[in-house]
């Protein structure tokens, strides 16, 4: 199994996959989150430390304002201001000045003329440059100090008046803001704090707290275009601050710039420790999770696995080895079905092979093993010796106790038959009636003497419940090698010997040689006997019948011959049994019917006027159709119904009487005129004879061949063509061969005669012209 | 200005008294442009001939921590005393060129007045109330007055004829007199109106705010939030 398209892999890489995009998005969502929150927190930093820088700076400034004011109020300083001296201003200058830390010190006139000054870029005397934004400023009274660019860096100026106490001059003082300041800022702030001075376009030196190596990229920040206020994330050497811009003091020639920056890398760097558990706990939950999908896979795959094996093997018919996984979930239960399935289908399997090669009933082997069996003593060529058993009586018996009882004697003699065998011996149930028994080794004698023995104990009475029994078989003998060398020929010949059998007295057969071809000829004929009506095979002859009293042939008996391709012409003796055995007999009196009524019909138009007796079979007085047929039939060909006689035989009657006597109700209805056949052969009584609807009665030619005045025939002749006429019946005597016996019946007052004597059975055209010689000639043999 | 008032009232029988019985009178009104009286202004004349009486002495009072009066006139030469009316100290001082002087923290009257010997403006402070504001005009002018609260100035026993008058008020600007221009004063006296152009005036009101009680206050009021 290739590890891509497994099952297992299949499992394994979804499940990591599904992961990898659950981490990821969990990573990233952390990452942008953090990230988020880090610059949300920057600019509130910002925002927040941007407000406080101011108010520092606000607050800064008031408070150098009241400082620097109550400076100014002081007496001895205003003193010495007024003195005017500008040496002792300066130094008082000086002296007040450091008082409050201020870097500069300037005393300005009320006209705002320098008087003192201890900056040397104020000169003395001089107009201070930033008197104008002062004056502002304190016209305004919003800010308390000035910012302004001096010497290069920011300062902050604050000025008060000297009063004394009218205002006399105003000192202003100016304080760096410086790395110190900014420092300030930035503990307070938490803001990196950055100044710059833009004096007359010539930026000044940078204040800043942030590290000298960034000052260059921050000073051309300040410097570049972002240098109005707002906020915006910039960077230095891939340091990343959020920075806010703020411009402090902006006048015609210089700016005051400052630059507020929240670090965002330090900010980020909190959060680095998140990033690495979440990356620690992403690839633990991978490395989890790929070897749960596998565990969990492979506890799938591995048992389907097995189970598919087994299923394989099943398919290749082993049902041996069970499949052995002990696991209680589905896959167990699976398992454990494939089990009971193997088992089910060993079973049924041997059930079916069992079946195939035996009998149902009895458990014996079937036709299919004895023939094998049979076929592999050939193989080997050992003699072996088949007795075919069949039971006659079995119907009868099925008959009498019923189909039950019937398996119970099936049982019971092939219990007998075993018992009566060596161990080396098979027997086999071919069908319901008949056994097969091989004995292995065995030549014909010894088969004849177990043959006997076996059909004597047969016949022994069985009490089957409450019917004592005794079995009428019928044993056919066929050896190997002698009478074949195949086991198909072989079982057909102990057939065939066993059917001869039936006729022989001790209803016991060895096989003959030859008797296989009658068989064959006679199946053929059985086979070809459907497909003669409609092959035109078949055709009828007529033999006249002679009206003994006046002494012509106004009759005739339709008789029916075939004409097989293969054989010539086949009698009717040989294939009406085999019709009437194989269920065909039907077929031949409904063409002898239509094709008897077609020539009635044909010979009328000429003229010729007859009656014809047609045969009737016992199959077809058990149902209705007959009447209707002929009926039909006679109205189609407009045929007087009185031109038709159909000859019944006795025994046809006798087999089921009661339907026999409707039929012949019917068709007596139709007209036509009934005439039993062959009488005499059967058992038929006279009072039964009395109840049939017939007009005519034909004596079995039996009686009348040899027919002569003081035999036993005569008698019986005689006394049946009185007791015939006594009953109203018309009296045929057939098989009349001499002239003498034509004498005694005409004599006896018969009333016809059919026979050699008048003329063999002829054909349609033959019969014509035979009835339209004169009667001289036709009658010359009878006279 | 009561006590003013009746200075000045004093000063003109005084006036009146030393002047011939040909004596006229000017009465000055001084006003804004807007007609608002103006007080505390001073005006001086420069007469064709005879010299005023010389008072050589004046005080400048201390009551209810304001100079009173507000502005004082003198003579060249006069001794001005500074009385404490208070019954607190304090501290009178002027860096004035026409006379730079400080008065220790006093109570009561100082022993020896001050003389002012120079003609100008002396303006006056006390150190340790920052709101006190006061003036004395050293004027060489024989004749001179300070308007009352109508705006009136009355100089009597006046030798009929031309004078230069001056006149200066603090809020005048930079504390500069202004020419008055020249008066003809007949016998029968003479009414005149002057128009002065002033300047704001900073308190000298005890609780005036000072910026750095703002500051404080308003610091005071931060910390409180």
């Amino acid at each position: 199994m290739k590890l891509r398209s497994s099952y297992q892999a299949r499992v394994a890489t979804v499940l990591i996959l599904l992961l990898l995009v659950v981490i990821g998005a969990l990573y990233f969502s952390v990452k942008v989150a953090t990230r988020q929150a880090v610059q949300g927190q920057a600019s509130a930093q910002l925002e927040v430390g941007t407000r406080v820088f101011e108010r520092l700076l606000d607050v800064r400034g008031r408070r150098l304002a009241d400082g620097v004011q109550l400076l100014a109020a002081d007496f001895g300083f205003r003193d010495a201001v007024a003195s005017g001296d500008s040496a002792t201003m300066r130094s008082v200058l000086l002296n007040h000045g450091k008082r409050i830390n201020a870097s500069d010190m300037i005393l300005l006139g009320m006209d705002g003329t320098v008087l003192a000054s201890t900056v040397d870029e104020v000169a003395e005397g001089s107009s201070f440059r930033y008197d104008q934004a002062l004056r502002e400023m304190r016209r305004q009274r919003q800010a308390a100090l000035l910012i302004v660019p001096l010497q290069g860096t920011p300062h902050l100026l604050v000025e008060a008046p000297v009063l004394a106490p009218l205002p006399i001059a105003r000192v202003v003082m100016g304080f760096s803001m410086d790395t110190a300041f900014a420092d300030e800022l930035r503990s307070l702030s938490n803001l990196e704090v950055s100044f710059l001075a833009i004096d007359r376009q010539q930026p000044g030196t940078l204040v800043s707290t942030q590290p000298q190596v960034l000052r260059d990229s921050i000073v051309s920040l300040m410097l570049g275009p972002s240098r109005h206020e707002g906020v915006s994330t910039t960077e230095h050497l891939e340091h990343r601050f959020l920075s806010q811009s703020l411009v402090l003091a902006t006048n015609a020639d210089s700016q005051v710039l400052a630059l507020l920056q929240s670090p965002l890398d330090s900010a980020m760097q909190a959060f680095v420790p998140l990033d690495e558990k979440i990356l620690a706990i992403a690839l633990v939950a991978l490395a989890a999770s790929l070897i749960g999908a596998l565990l969990l896979a492979r506890g799938v795959s591995r048992p389907v696995q097995t189970l598919a094996q087994a299923a394989e093997r099943i398919g290749q018919g082993n049902y041996q080895t069970p499949v052995t996984l002990t696991r209680s979930d589905e896959l167990g239960r699976l398992a454990l079905a494939l089990n009971a399935m193997q088992s089910g289908i060993a079973e049924r399997e041997r059930q079916l092979a069992h079946n195939a090669l035996h009998d149902r009933l009895t458990g014996l082997p079937n036709r299919a093993l004895a023939v094998e069996r049979l076929g592999s003593a050939i193989a080997m060529q050992r003699p072996m010796a088949l007795i075919c058993l069949g039971i006659d009586n079995l119907r009868a018996a099925s008959e009498t106790a019923g189909p039950e009882a019937v398996d119970a004697l099936l049982l019971n003699v092939s219990r007998r038959l075993q018992a009566a065998l060596r161990p080396r011996d098979t027997l086999a149930h071919l069908m319901a009636d008949e056994f097969l028994l091989l004995l292995d080794g065995a030549g014909r004698d010894e088969a004849v003497g177990l043959a006997d023995k076996l059909q004597q104990l047969l016949l022994r009475p069985q009490r089957i419940g409450d019917h004592d029994l005794a079995l009428d078989c019928r044993l056919g003998i066929a050896a190997y090698p002698a009478d074949g060398d195949t086991a198909h020929s072989l079982l057909e010949r102990a057939a065939i010997a066993m059917k001869d059998a039936a006729q022989m007295p001790g209803r016991l057969q060895v096989y003959e040689p030859g008797r296989d071809l009658a068989h064959r000829r006679q199946i053929t004929l059985i086979r070809d006997l459907r497909h003669a009506p409609g092959q035109g095979q078949l055709l009828l002859h007529y033999q006249p019948k002679l009206d003994i009293r006046q002494g012509h042939v106004r009759q005739a008996e339709a008789l029916l011959r075939w004409q097989h391709p293969q054989f010539g012409m086949v009698s009717p003796a040989e294939f009406i049994p085999l019709a009437e055995r194989s269920g065909s007999v039907q077929l031949l009196t409904q063409w002898v019917i239509e094709e008897g009524i077609r020539q009635l019909c044909e010979w009328n138009r000429r003229g010729l006027c007859l009656q014809l007796s047609l045969n009737i079979s016992a199959e077809d007085l058990l149902g209705d159709e007959l009447a209707h047929r002929v009926s039909t039939l006679l109205r189609r060909y407009g045929l007087p119904a009185e031109q038709l006689v159909f000859e019944i035989t006795e025994s046809a009657v006798m087999r089921e009487p009661e339907k026999a006597l409707k039929v012949l109700h019917l068709l007596r209805d139709c007209g036509i005129s009934l005439s039993v056949d062959d009488f005499g052969t059967g058992y038929s009584s006279l009072a039964h004879l009395k109840r049939l609807p017939v007009q005519e009665l034909k004596i079995d030619q039996s009686f009348v061949r040899n027919l002569d005045e003081t035999s036993e025939d005569a008698v019986i002749v005689r006394s049946t063509i009185e007791m015939s006429h006594n009953l109203g019946l018309k009296v045929v005597a057939e098989g009349v061969e001499y002239a003498h016996s034509l004498r005694l019946l005409e004599r006896w007052q018969c009333d016809t005669a059919q026979g050699y004597l008048i003329s063999r059975p002829l054909s349609a055209d033959a019969f014509e012209a035979w009835v339209a010689l004169p009667l001289s000639a036709q009658t010359s043999r009878v006279h | 200005m009561a006590r003013c008032v009746h200075l000045l009232s004093h000063l003109i029988l005084l006036l009146a008294a030393a002047g011939p019985a040909s004596a006229a009178t000017l009465e000055v009104l001084m006003q804004q442009a807007d007609g608002r009286p103006v007080a505390d202004a001073v005006v001086t004349l420069q007469g064709p001939a005879g010299a005023a009486a010389v008072v050589s002495s004046a005080e400048m009072d201390q009551r209810g921590q304001r100079f009173a009066p507000h502005v004082l006139a003198v003579h060249t030469g006069t001794q001005v005393r500074f009385p404490n009316s208070d019954n607190i100290r304090h501290q009178v001082y002027s860096f004035s060129t026409a006379k730079r002087f400080e008065l220790r923290l006093y109570e009561g009257t100082p022993t020896a007045p001050l003389l002012f010997d120079k003609p100008g403006v002396v303006v006056l402070g006390c150190n340790i109330h920052d709101w006190m504001l006061g003036y004395i005009y050293v004027t060489d002018d024989p004749h001179f007055g300070v308007s009352d609260a109508q705006g009136r100035v009355r100089l009597e026993q006046l030798t009929p004829g031309d004078y230069r008058a001056t006149v200066w008020h603090p809020q005048l600007a930079d504390l500069q007199p202004m020419d008055g221009g020249t008066l003809h004063i007949p016998a029968a006296g003479l009414s005149h109106r002057v128009l002065l152009t002033l300047e704001p005036a900073s308190a000298d009101l005890p609780p005036a705010p000072t910026a750095f009680g703002d500051a404080f206050n308003r610091a005071a009021r931060e910390t409180a939030q």
